[in-house]
């Protein structure tokens, strides 16, 4: 076989193992096999989806602008990847933050000449989008003004009108009680029944009104797509002007190496006139030296107060799910062998199962998180956090007991799709596989690792992948309500942030949860084909 | 005789199922067969007539329903590695290879060997079947063939007292038949093993045997007729397929099915409702064989 033979076909078997099998024709075109064959399968598996991916932003861009909410109209796709242009922007801006602290000599030097360069460049941005946002609202307000005058003209006469003729009505009426004959009570049914045809009048003149204003009320809340695109550019640049001020205040006042030069020079003038002194006052000055060395030494150890930017959330929520699902899978591996190997126990535990696999996580995280908390009453202050804190790797992540609970959620939720999968994996074992083993006599342990686990893994790991799958929509909603630092209190904080562009945000998260499911889901594929045995060849 | 001796003694053996509607079903009734050491009987019948079933009973896979199979002495009581059994299909572990499929067998029946030496009881039971350079293939890169010799392997590597073939070959093309029919003659040879075989083809019966066991139709089946097979070992294949003693005991074997088939019916022509019966009783691997050369 050729090199570039050989090369095709492991391409091919990674493609196949990782269930991407639309790239194959396209491997195969590059080949020359077939390219008829080949052509038609690209339209139908590849060329398709993108046309359905296109027709599906076509209708979300026509259909978003005609369903309104409180904050504006849906987003449309281009808003919603301006959404996530903004969220990733954060990010990147804060990495630079945390850089501009840590920085120290040249390098800091030349960052900070860049730093006010990019400044002056933007300040004028910032004046021209205020101007363009006055001019907007200007604008808009013209507009309106022009639309709403004939109508409060319309309105102001009206109301003097219907209030002229409330009162004519009124006089009148006044002046028919008057000569009411006493004792005739047909007159004085009449006149009641004259009265409530005078209120009802009222009523019909304060309804129409009220319309009119309503009508008013409903041109003045038009919003202008004008003044949303200023105020959008407004914003962008105001934001990064104070992004920049920021930077600049780090890489100089702030910076940490020069706090510590600026405190270490402090220290040093204190100990001059320390020195000097006598009595009193040489004691109140040792405690100032001491307690600045002291605020000296922290400084150095000290690092930014990074804010979590979006992909330290995905991060932990990722890893979170993985926790979860290994605390899962302990639990529903060997309880669901014990269940294919015993039907005794399986009778015992089939109404745990049925009654347990359809709770909802809302349900499981308050229970997880009251039982979490009372084995962790003080989490700044209790060994088994601090030492997690401590580890490498997943340090970073600051595993609190909100992060405990929905890692234990997650477990709980997803780890019925395993127990059953395994339980059902290990009872179907082929009867063949059974003889083979009573004829070699094989014990126990033998049976259950060289035949049992080996022929239930197929299965065990479809479970696997559907434990996985079910984790991770548990998890964002855990995170949502335990506030457990991720991509799901990512959502909650856009929730209650209310800004013009929270809504954009949230919808980038939907792609985002679901573009990393897709990528656990793959994972799990290739894993479970990877223990998936062919068949033995029969003739 | 000593405890080691590989003769065996099946004596008044029954097989029943039960039966929910009525007496229990007795599928093998009174079945006695005296093996001799080293001996090789081939036990021949129509489908269904229970050949699988005493030869299964034999293994300890299927429980004895009455009377006793006695081996060297001792009354066999479940399976055991002193009975090595063949299956139709090879039954191999698909995420072993063929010498971790042998030596799955290898190391529990000989735990306190050396590993060593059980590599090397491995080695030379593959090597004996003629698969010492396929050792690292897994199953499913060996061909239908080659994974029964695996399973063949298996079975010798324990070193057993009896061997017990139930339809090798049913699965197998006729070519890869006679190989392996030539491998489990050679390895009886220089074993010296007792084996007993069931089939359907009766040139297979015959060729292989010292003994060939007919048994009557099921239900209530039970030993037919015994034919001797007098041809000196080791046999040639061709030499004996032109024996005219060959032609004499196919006819005699052809005629005692062919007079079964009257008295009972043709058993493979089965109405529905009878196929149903025979379903119900597990005997559906019989009716589903793919048959080579003559059959019965």
């Amino acid at each position: 076989m050729k090199f570039t033979d050989k090369f095709k076909y492991t391409l091919l078997k990674v493609i196949d193992l990782s269930g991407m099998t639309f790239l194959s024709p396209v491997i195969r075109l590059c080949y020359g096999e077939e390219p008829k064959v080949q052509l038609q399968k690209i339209g139908q598996w590849i060329l398709v989806p993108i046309a359905g991916v296109l027709a599906f932003l076509f209708l979300w861009h026509v259909t978003s602008g005609s369903i309104k909410t409180k904050s504006g109209t849906l987003p449309n796709p281009e808003q919603t990847w301006r959404g996530y242009k903004a969220i990733n922007a954060h990010a990147e801006r804060e990495n630079l933050k945390m850089e501009a602290y840590d920085i120290v000599g040249e390098e800091r030097e030349e960052m900070l000449a860049d730093a006010r360069l990019q400044l002056s460049l933007v300040a004028p941005r910032v004046v021209s989008t205020n101007a363009e946002v006055t001019r907007a609202k200007e604008a808009i307000e013209i507009e309106t003004k022009a639309l709403i005058e004939p109508l409060d003209t319309e309105y102001k006469e009206k109301k003097s009108e219907f209030k002229a003729t409330a009162l004519e009505r009124k006089e009148f009426l006044i002046l028919a009680a008057e000569s009411l004959p006493l004792g005739n009570v047909e007159a004085y049914e009449k006149f009641l029944a004259e009265v409530k045809a005078a209120e009802s009048h009222n009523e019909a003149d304060k309804d129409e009104l009220s319309l009119l204003k309503k009508e008013i009320d409903k041109i003045r809340e038009i919003k202008s797509p004008d003044v949303a695109d200023a105020l959008n550019e407004q914003t962008l640049a105001a934001e990064e002007q104070q992004f920049l001020m920021k930077q600049i205040e780090l890489l100089s006042d702030r910076n940490r190496a020069i706090q510590v030069e600026a405190a270490t020079g402090k220290i040093l003038d204190y100990k001059k006139d320390f020195l000097s002194l006598t009595g009193k006052d040489a004691y109140a000055k040792a405690r100032t030296i001491a307690r600045e060395q002291s605020r000296l030494s922290k400084m150095g150890d000290s690092s930014y107060a990074k804010p979590a930017t979006i992909w330290y959330q995905v991060k932990r929520s990722v890893f979170c799910v993985f926790t979860g699902f290994l605390i899962g899978t302990a639990i529903a591996v060997p309880v669901g062998i014990f269940c294919g190997l015993n039907s005794t126990f399986m009778a015992a535990m089939t109404p745990f199962i049925a009654i347990f696999k359809p709770v909802s996580p809302i349900v499981w995280l308050p229970i997880a998180l009251i039982v979490v908390s009372g084995l962790i009453p003080d989490p700044d202050n209790n060994p088994f956090i601090e030492f997690l804190w401590d580890l490498p790797f997943i340090g970073v992540y600051k595993i609190n007991p909100a992060f405990i609970a929905s890692a234990v959620t997650v477990a709980l939720c997803s780890l019925w799709a395993t127990l059953a999968n395994t339980a059902l994996g290990v009872a179907s074992i082929d009867k063949d596989y059974i003889n083979v083993a009573r004829v070699l006599k094989l014990g126990f342990f033998a049976r259950l690792f060289k035949i049992v686990i080996p022929s239930a893994l197929p299965l065990i790991f479809a479970g696997l992948r559907i434990s996985l799958g079910v984790g991770w929509m548990v998890l964002i909603a855990a995170e949502l309500l335990s506030s457990s630092e991720g991509i799901g209190k990512f959502v909650w904080d856009q929730f209650n942030n209310g800004a013009s562009d929270s809504l954009a945000k949230m919808m980038v998260v939907v792609f985002l949860v679901g573009i990393i499911g897709l990528i656990l889901d793959r994972i799990m594929i290739v894993f479970q084909r990877l223990v998936t045995f062919e068949g033995t060849v029969s003739v | 005789m000593t405890e080691n001796s590989k003769f065996v003694e099946i004596s008044n053996l029954i097989k029943e199922y039960p039966n929910p509607y009525g007496d229990p079903f007795r599928v093998v009734e009174d079945f006695n067969l005296k093996i001799k050491e080293g001996e090789f009987i081939s036990l021949i019948g129509h489908s269904g007539c229970g050949k699988s079933t005493v030869l299964t009973m034999l293994a300890g896979l299927n429980e004895i329903s009455g009377g006793g199979i006695i081996l060297g002495n001792k009354e066999i009581d479940g399976p055991g590695p002193d009975r090595a059994v063949v299956f139709q299909s090879p039954c191999l572990m698909p995420w072993l290879n063929a010498f971790g499929n042998v030596m799955l067998g290898v190391k529990n029946v000989y735990p306190h060997v050396d590993k060593a030496t059980q590599t090397q009881i491995v080695e030379h039971s593959l090597s004996v079947v003629g698969l010492a350079d396929s050792m690292k293939k897994y199953p499913k890169e060996l061909s239908g063939g080659m994974q029964q010799r695996v399973g063949i392997a298996r079975a010798i590597a324990l070193q057993p007292k009896v061997l017990l073939l139930d339809e090798p070959f049913g699965r197998l093309d006729s070519l890869t038949r006679m190989e392996l029919q030539d491998v489990i003659i050679e390895v009886l040879e220089r074993e010296k093993l007792t084996a007993m075989i069931v089939t359907h083809d009766v040139d297979e019966a015959i060729f292989m045997a010292d003994r060939c066991v007919m048994m009557s139709n099921g239900p209530r089946a039970g030993l037919g007729e015994i034919l001797e097979i007098d041809f000196p070992r080791p046999r040639n294949r061709r030499d004996i397929f032109n024996d005219p003693k060959f032609f004499g005991y196919r006819e005699h074997l052809l005629a005692f099915l062919e007079q079964r088939s009257h008295i009972k019916g043709d058993t493979r022509l089965f109405s529905g409702g009878d196929m149903m019966g025979f379903l119900k009783k597990g005997q559906i691997k019989d009716l589903t064989d793919n048959h080579m050369g003559v059959v019965a």
